[in-house]
Formats: structure tokens, C-alpha cells, sequence
């Protein structure tokens, strides 16, 4: 396996490579990718510590409006731990791919939930089911709380039946547009029927709104129940190639290969292992063309998280881990609704292409990118006069573990520096002009580096 | 010229050239121009009370749904059944002058009560039931946008209604900051060297025609904004200073066809006379100023203006002397050649009430969207707006 190969899996399975993680791993595919799933074997929950909420009872916060409204704004409050202890966790478990698979399924099975156990609770059950079985999974989402209150699951009575879930479990979750009936969501709703939750967010079936008569979905008739109908939908192969177009689109290229596509749906269709097929995927030859190296625009979180790869950095201030979210346009346990984010060309605008550019600079080197061309540089008057007028006014307080990055990179000379930070191809002329860069600082080259259109790729 | 033929034909013409000569090209691409009327659309984020806004003041059944949240005190009464707010008295010449249209009664059908779904339904022009990635302004910009600055939102980022398909708007909380941005040496170095021989709709090619169209964009605003020309006095608040920043791209002549703004804090659930008589007031002199100011440039006759809000509230007041989540509420369009100004119907039956005590809707949004789409962009709703709407007369 090459060092291009290498960090392009990195990046497919986790968010980049540094020259450690490199020296440190054997170099045979098989190996390597084995190495990957052995990691994340394990799965770790993400806690953060919820006793604001313990012994709260159901009973108080109806007695108690005051302590309702209190109990709802801490939620609100935790829910930016969460989103926070979130992304330190994505930038630092071992279980690479379980992690960078949840992020995954979180813009796949979509949903947004205020309250923050429920929202804990639904984080983990992504994780939990990440490289397991997709049947298994799909049944899992349909019992959350979070789920049952974002799509209105729990309001779906017998008498009062709600589609919502019903519609896109089958748009949006398993099969995609137009492979269904308005016929077909009637009736699987009704199966559905009698689903909730308890105050601790457990699931709780409700018989007496359950529709117990027959129903008539995909041609068959029963008295199905809402796992019945997951088993339907998952008999049809369109299911099968619906996920794999997806995840190829995510982990392999935006753009679709159809007979790749074909070949990891006939992987999947055989038995929903999703770990099965990931590791199909990862051992390609194909997973390794050129062509796929280097042409996925990084998510927000991506960048983000990749970034701190490279240097280790530290927010001061949770507000502005959440301020830089959203001026990049994603922030996590936030969907814009329930089809997600679009991603690819749309995370980029004239607006967010001009943060991501100059936000490396901002957060990593008080909004200096350097100029030095040959051995001409600024002279260090008017980079001290820079940083005084700058002083004080950075939107952000952000510590940079330079020295790590010294010490990760000290066998990596300047010149080589582009080979780590930028995946795939860099455009001639400007692969010229930094050419004409003095690269004496290491430091200075690496933001000039994260400052190109280039570093928005992986 | 539509889109596609639009990248194909710049990505042509920039074959010839490297870098400082294309982006010059680019940025003497917009000769022909959108035409002259422009869209100011005004947000209430929140759910702004559309019944203590536009008062039935003559009606019982208000007041004894909110027996201590009803206004009874200074109504600017209208005619005999609805008045104003006190708070709104700033739009009374308005009124009066035949340069504001009230429409009643707006939502959708199955109204959604949640803040971020109904937005979303606002911004994206769907019906309740459906889920749309893009925003109707975006669409209208897919169609015949060609600048991202064809239309700017005054905001840090965003929103999803000036998301389209293929092409998007651009937000300017401040041009200044996005100008000195977009001029740092570096950048300028990067692109000055950049060579788009092979510059196709490959991701990295669309990332720097991305960044060349945001520093042009940038440029064209900073270079093209004549501080000067807004001379009117504006209240000091970060809405006016919206207006205030649109005032001065439609009178310096900028080549916007729609402005985005928006007020937020109109989620009254607890206390809401004092909120929301805040808000209204900041709203009313905000656009009083910014209409006064359009005026003295002679630009008011070719400027609309539309606020609408997610939703209205509950006609029942609450506990907490507040109010629940609403549907249907009323929208305003002010403008000078107004068909049908002043109230554009009647105020929806408080008898008559849906399920959860809301008002019914009798307008749909879109037919209001579609309607300004037609009548006064000169352009047509299909594909912009999803469903066919009939067309409303108000202008």
C-alpha cells in the first residue's frame, strides 16, 4: 500500500492521517483494513453527564411549570455539551470507522431532538448499530423516542393514523423516491400504529392504539406489525442499492459508479451486514482509482475534525466550537430537516468558501497567512504592527498545539509538507506559486497550505 | 441565459486566459441586467401574533379569548373591524397613502407548529408534508441569477430560502469584513497564478469559480456602495441597520433583485405585551425609515417590500399571560402601485377555529410568492414554485 493509498483510506475511514499514524501500521491492504475493523470492534458510548435530570419526575414537571421550563432550558444548555463532547470524541477514539460510520447515519437516519437524553440516547443507538445489521438497525430507529417525537410516531393512533414516519422510512431511510405507493404508506403507517415512548425514553407499545386488522403493503396482506414491515421493504433489492449508492457517494466518490454500486449491492443485499460491506468497499481495487482520491468536498465536521489532526487544537470557549459550526454551515445534532444535509457542492457558497479559507489563519495564527516569497519577506515591524492591530480583536479563543505538530512532522521536510496536508491533485498554477514560497517556517507553509481551495478536499 | 449555458460559456471564454484577465470577464458578464423592481423580504422569526398586530378590535370573542393579553388601549383603528397595534403607528401614512396591502389569513394546509419546520416550509415554498433542499429564491436564482450578489441576505450566513439547485445568494452581515477577506494578498497570489485550463465541473473547479465569484462579488459591492446615499435617520438597532445596508445597495444602484432581512424574538409564549410591543415598534420606525429613505432616491416605486412570519399564534391566550404556536397569520407587501391596498380580505372567523383553537388559512403563501414572482419580476413560477398557484391581485 502506498502513502497516497494510505491516507486516502484515512481520510474515506476517519478524518486524515498524520506521518505517525503512518509509520506505525503495516503496509499490506488486507492488513491495514483488517487493522480498521479490529478497532472498532468495541463500542464506546458517548456520555456527558445528564444528572440535571435525575429524580425528575414526570409527575413534578407537570405539577411544576416553572421546573419544566427550568428542566427545558438545561436540556437546551446540554445539548451543546453534547454537540461538543461529540466532535472531541470524533477527533480522538480509536474506533475510527464506528465513529466516522455514526456521523454517517446521523445525516442518514435524520433527526433532531431537544431534549438531550433522548438525543444521547439516539447518538448511541447510531453508534451501537453503525457496522452491525441494517434490519436490525432500521428496527431500532423506528422504537427511539427521539424518532417517535421528530417524525410523529407517537401520535400515530389507530384512530388518528399519522404517515409521517411511515413516508420516509421508505423516501428517505430504505428505498428512495418513487419505489412506493401513497397506498403503500397508508397501510404501513397503520402497522406503526401504538408505538411510544416512556419518560426515560424507553419504548413502550400502546396495544390499544394499535390497528390490529389486516393490512395490504407491496401485495402482501397480515396483520403486520411495524417490524414486519421493515422485513418487507428489506426484501427488495432496490433497498439494498439505495444504502450503497449512498455510501458510495460518502465514502468512495459524489460522483456514482453505477457498476460499483451493483457490486456492493449484491455484497449487501445477501444478508444487510453493513460491516460486510465496508470491508468490501475498503478492499477494492477500485476504492483506490485515482479518479476517487482527493474529490469529496470535506463536510464541515470533516474539516473541522481534520484540521486537528494536524495540529491539536483546544476551544477555549464551547460558543465558539459552535459559532465556527455555524458560520461553515453544519452543526452537529442541528439538521437542517429530515433529509439532512445536502452535502458535496452544497456546503460551499461565496460566504463559506471565504471562512473556510481564511479560518485555518484566524484560528491558528492570529489571521496571518505569510507572504514570504523567495527570500523576501515582511519585515518583522509590519508583522508586529499586524498582530497589535489585530490584538484583541480575533473572534475566537483557540490554543494550536504547534509543538506537536513540529514533533509529528519532523521527518517530513517543508517541501514534502503538501504530500500530508492536501489530498489529491493540486492546480498547476498554483502548485507554481508555492513554488515561489520561502517554506523556511514549517508552521507558516502548513496555514498557507490549509488556506487553498485545495485543502477543502479529501 | 440559463445556467448551464452560463458555466458552459464562462468556463469557454476562460479557457483563453489565465487568471486576472478571467476574472475580469467574469465580472463583465452582468451587462445585461435583472431589470430594475427589487424584493425586500422581511422576516419576523418567531411566530410574530398577528391577532394583537392587526386588532379585531370591534369583536368579542377577542377579547374574551385573552382577557388580560388583549389590546384595548390606543388601537390605530383602520376601519370598523381591525386596527393597528399602537406600536405601528409609524406605518399609519402607509396606510393611508394607499402604499400598504394587509393579507389575512396566510398559511398552508396541515399546518406545522414546530418554529423549524414551519420556516422551513416558508423558505423552501413546500407543503407541509414535504421536505425541499432548496429555497424559492434560490430556485428563482437558479433560473436567472448570475451574480451570487443578484441576491444578498444581511445576515452572517445563509438561510435556505437563497439556496437554489445549482447556485446560491450571498450573505453580507458586513461587505466590509467580506471585501477585506476576500483582498488578502494571499488570496489575490493564489488566484493570480491559478490556471483554469482544465477548469470543468470537477468539485475543485467549482471551488475556485466559488472563490473567484465571492472576492468579484465582494469587490463589485464594496467598489459599487455609496455609503452617502443613505441619509435618512434610522433607529439605533441591528434590524435597522439591515434596512439601512439594503437602503444604500438599492440606491447606489447595486444589480440586487432581492434582499433578505430579518427581526427575531416574536416567540412570546410568556409575557408578550411588552415583547412584542417592543419588537412591532422596532419593526414599524425600522421600515418607516427605510421607506423614507427609498423615497428620497426615487427608488421607492421600484422596490417591494414583503413581511411575512412562520406562523401566527393561538387566538386563546395562555397562563402566562403569553401565547401557544398559531397557523394562519397576516402578511404585508408595501409598495407604491399597490392594485389593492389596505386590507386585501377579511380577517378569518374566531368562531370558526381548527383543531388546536387556530385560525383558519385562506390564502396559501405560495400564491403570494408566485404572485410577486409574476407580477412583479416579470418572471414565470414553474420551477420555482412547486405547485401552480392562481395569482393573487394586491399588485
Amino acid at each position: 500500500m502506498t502513502a497516497a493509498e494510505f491516507q486516502h483510506l484515512y481520510w474515506r475511514i476517519g478524518f486524515g492521517s498524520n506521518p505517525n499514524t503512518i509509520n506505525l501500521l503495516p503496509k499490506n491492504r488486507i492488513h491495514v483494513v483488517e487493522q480498521i475493523f479490529v478497532d472498532s470492534q468495541s463500542i464506546t458510548p458517548l456520555e456527558i453527564d445528564l444528572s440535571f435530570m435525575s429524580g425528575v419526575t414526570q409527575k413534578e414537571l407537570k405539577d411544576n411549570p416553572k421546573l419544566a421550563q427550568k428542566i427545558r432550558r438545561e436540556s437546551r444548555e446540554k445539548l451543546k455539551n453534547l454537540n461538543v463532547a461529540w466532535i472531541d470524541r470524533l477527533g480522538q477514539s480509536k474506533e475510527l470507522l464506528r465513529e466516522k460510520m455514526t456521523l454517517f447515519w446521523a445525516n442518514h437516519f435524520v433527526c433532531k431532538e431537544n431534549h438531550v437524553i433522548f438525543a444521547q440516547m439516539f447518538n448511541n443507538t447510531l453508534r451501537t448499530h453503525a457496522l452491525g445489521n441494517f434490519k436490525t438497525f432500521v428496527k431500532a430507529i423506528s422504537k427511539e423516542a427521539a424518532m417517535l417525537k421528530y417524525l410523529n410516531g407517537k401520535h400515530n393512533r389507530k384512530n388518528q393514523p399519522n404517515e409521517n414516519f411511515a413516508r420516509e422510512l421508505m423516501e428517505l431511510f430504505t428505498l428512495g423516491e418513487g419505489h412506493y405507493s401513497e397506498k403503500d404508506i397508508k397501510e404501513s403507517a397503520r402497522a406503526f400504529t401504538g408505538y411510544n415512548h416512556d419518560f426515560d425514553g424507553n419504548f413502550r407499545m400502546r396495544p390499544k392504539h394499535h390497528d390490529e386488522d389486516l393490512k395490504t403493503f407491496f401485495g402482501k396482506t397480515g396483520n403486520f406489525s411495524g417490524d414486519d414491515i421493515v422485513d418487507i421493504i428489506l426484501e427488495d433489492k432496490q433497498c439494498a442499492i439505495f444504502i450503497s449508492t449512498k455510501i458510495y457517494r460518502y465514502f468512495v466518490n459524489p460522483k456514482p459508479n453505477k457498476k460499483h454500486i451493483e457490486e456492493m449491492a449484491n455484497v449487501f443485499f445477501k444478508d444487510y451486514n453493513i460491516e460486510n460491506l465496508m470491508r468490501f468497499v475498503f478492499l477494492s481495487d477500485w476504492f483506490y482509482d485515482e479518479v476517487n482520491i482527493g474529490v469529496k468536498i470535506k463536510s464541515p465536521i470533516e474539516y473541522l475534525v481534520g484540521m486537528s489532526h494536524i495540529i491539536p487544537i483546544k476551544y477555549e470557549r464551547e460558543k465558539d466550537l459552535l459559532k465556527i459550526q455555524k458560520l461553515l454551515g453544519q452543526t452537529l445534532l442541528s439538521p437542517p430537516n429530515v433529509a439532512g444535509w445536502k452535502g458535496d457542492k452544497a456546503w460551499i457558497d461565496a460566504n463559506t468558501i471565504m471562512v473556510r479559507l481564511k479560518l485555518p489563519s484566524v484560528m491558528l495564527n492570529n489571521a496571518m497567512i505569510s507572504l514570504k516569497e523567495g527570500d523576501t519577506d515582511i519585515s518583522d515591524d509590519l508583522k508586529r504592527n499586524y498582530l497589535r492591530k489585530n490584538k484583541g480583536k480575533l473572534p475566537f479563543r483557540i490554543t494550536a498545539a504547534w509543538d506537536t505538530f513540529l514533533s509529528d512532522f519532523e521527518n517530513v521536510s517543508s517541501k514534502n509538507l503538501q504530500d500530508f496536508i492536501i489530498q489529491g491533485s493540486i492546480n498547476k498554477g498554483t502548485a507554481d506559486y508555492l513554488k515561489t514560497l520561502n517554506k523556511a517556517s514549517k508552521k507558516e507553509y502548513c496555514i498557507q497550505l490549509m488556506s487553498l481551495p485545495e485543502y477543502q478536499m479529501c | 441565459m440559463d445556467r448551464r449555458k452560463f458555466i458552459k460559456n464562462s468556463a469557454l471564454a476562460s479557457s483563453l486566459f489565465f487568471v486576472p484577465n478571467f476574472v475580469k470577464a467574469f465580472e463583465n458578464v452582468a451587462t445585461n441586467q435583472l431589470g430594475y423592481k427589487r424584493l425586500v423580504i422581511v422576516q419576523l422569526a418567531g411566530g410574530n401574533d398577528g391577532l394583537n398586530t392587526i386588532i379585531p378590535h370591534n369583536n368579542d370573542l377577542y377579547y374574551n379569548a385573552r382577557p388580560q393579553l388583549a389590546i384595548t388601549k390606543d388601537i390605530i383603528k383602520l376601519n370598523d373591524d381591525l386596527g393597528f397595534h399602537p406600536s405601528l403607528d409609524p406605518l399609519r401614512s402607509l396606510f393611508d397613502n394607499g402604499e400598504l396591502s394587509i393579507i389575512n389569513n396566510v398559511g398552508y394546509p396541515n399546518p406545522v407548529r414546530s418554529h423549524f419546520r414551519s420556516m422551513d416550509i416558508w423558505q423552501t415554498a413546500s407543503g407541509s408534508g414535504e421536505y425541499l433542499q432548496s429555497g424559492w429564491i434560490g430556485r428563482y436564482l437558479d433560473q436567472h441569477g448570475e451574480k451570487p450578489y443578484n441576491a444578498m441576505e444581511m445576515d452572517e450566513q445563509l438561510s435556505l430560502a437563497m439556496k437554489g439547485e445549482y447556485f446560491n445568494g450571498i450573505a453580507t452581515n458586513d461587505y466590509k469584513v467580506l471585501y477585506n477577506t476576500a483582498k488578502d494578498p494571499y488570496f489575490k497570489n493564489v488566484l493570480s497564478h491559478y490556471n483554469d485550463a482544465h477548469l470543468s465541473e470537477h468539485n475543485l473547479g467549482y471551488l475556485y469559480q466559488t472563490m473567484i465569484e465571492a472576492k468579484s462579488s465582494a469587490n463589485y459591492i464594496f467598489e459599487n456602495t455609496n455609503v452617502k446615499s443613505s441619509s435618512e435617520d434610522y433607529p439605533q438597532n441591528n434590524f435597522a441597520k439591515q434596512l439601512k445596508n439594503v437602503a444604500q445597495f438599492i440606491n447606489s444602484g447595486l444589480d440586487t433583485k432581492v434582499f433578505y432581512t430579518s427581526l427575531g424574538g416574536f416567540d412570546t409564549h410568556a409575557n408578550q405585551n411588552k415583547k412584542q410591543t417592543q419588537l412591532l415598534s422596532q419593526y414599524a420606525k425600522s421600515v418607516s425609515a427605510f421607506v423614507n429613505d427609498l423615497k428620497q432616491n426615487n427608488a421607492f416605486e421600484n422596490t417591494l417590500i414583503l413581511t411575512f412570519s412562520e406562523f401566527g399564534r393561538r387566538v386563546k391566550q395562555n397562563a402566562a399571560n403569553g401565547t401557544d404556536h398559531g397557523s394562519a397569520n397576516n402578511v404585508f407587501i408595501i409598495g407604491k402601485n399597490l392594485k389593492q391596498a389596505g386590507f386585501y380580505n377579511n380577517l378569518a372567523s374566531l368562531s370558526d377555529l381548527d383543531d388546536n383553537g387556530d385560525l383558519k388559512y385562506s390564502v396559501d403563501f405560495r400564491s403570494i410568492y408566485s404572485t410577486i414572482l409574476k407580477k412583479w419580476m416579470n418572471v414565470s413560477a414553474k420551477g420555482i414554485i412547486p405547485k401552480e398557484q392562481k395569482s393573487l391581485k394586491f399588485i
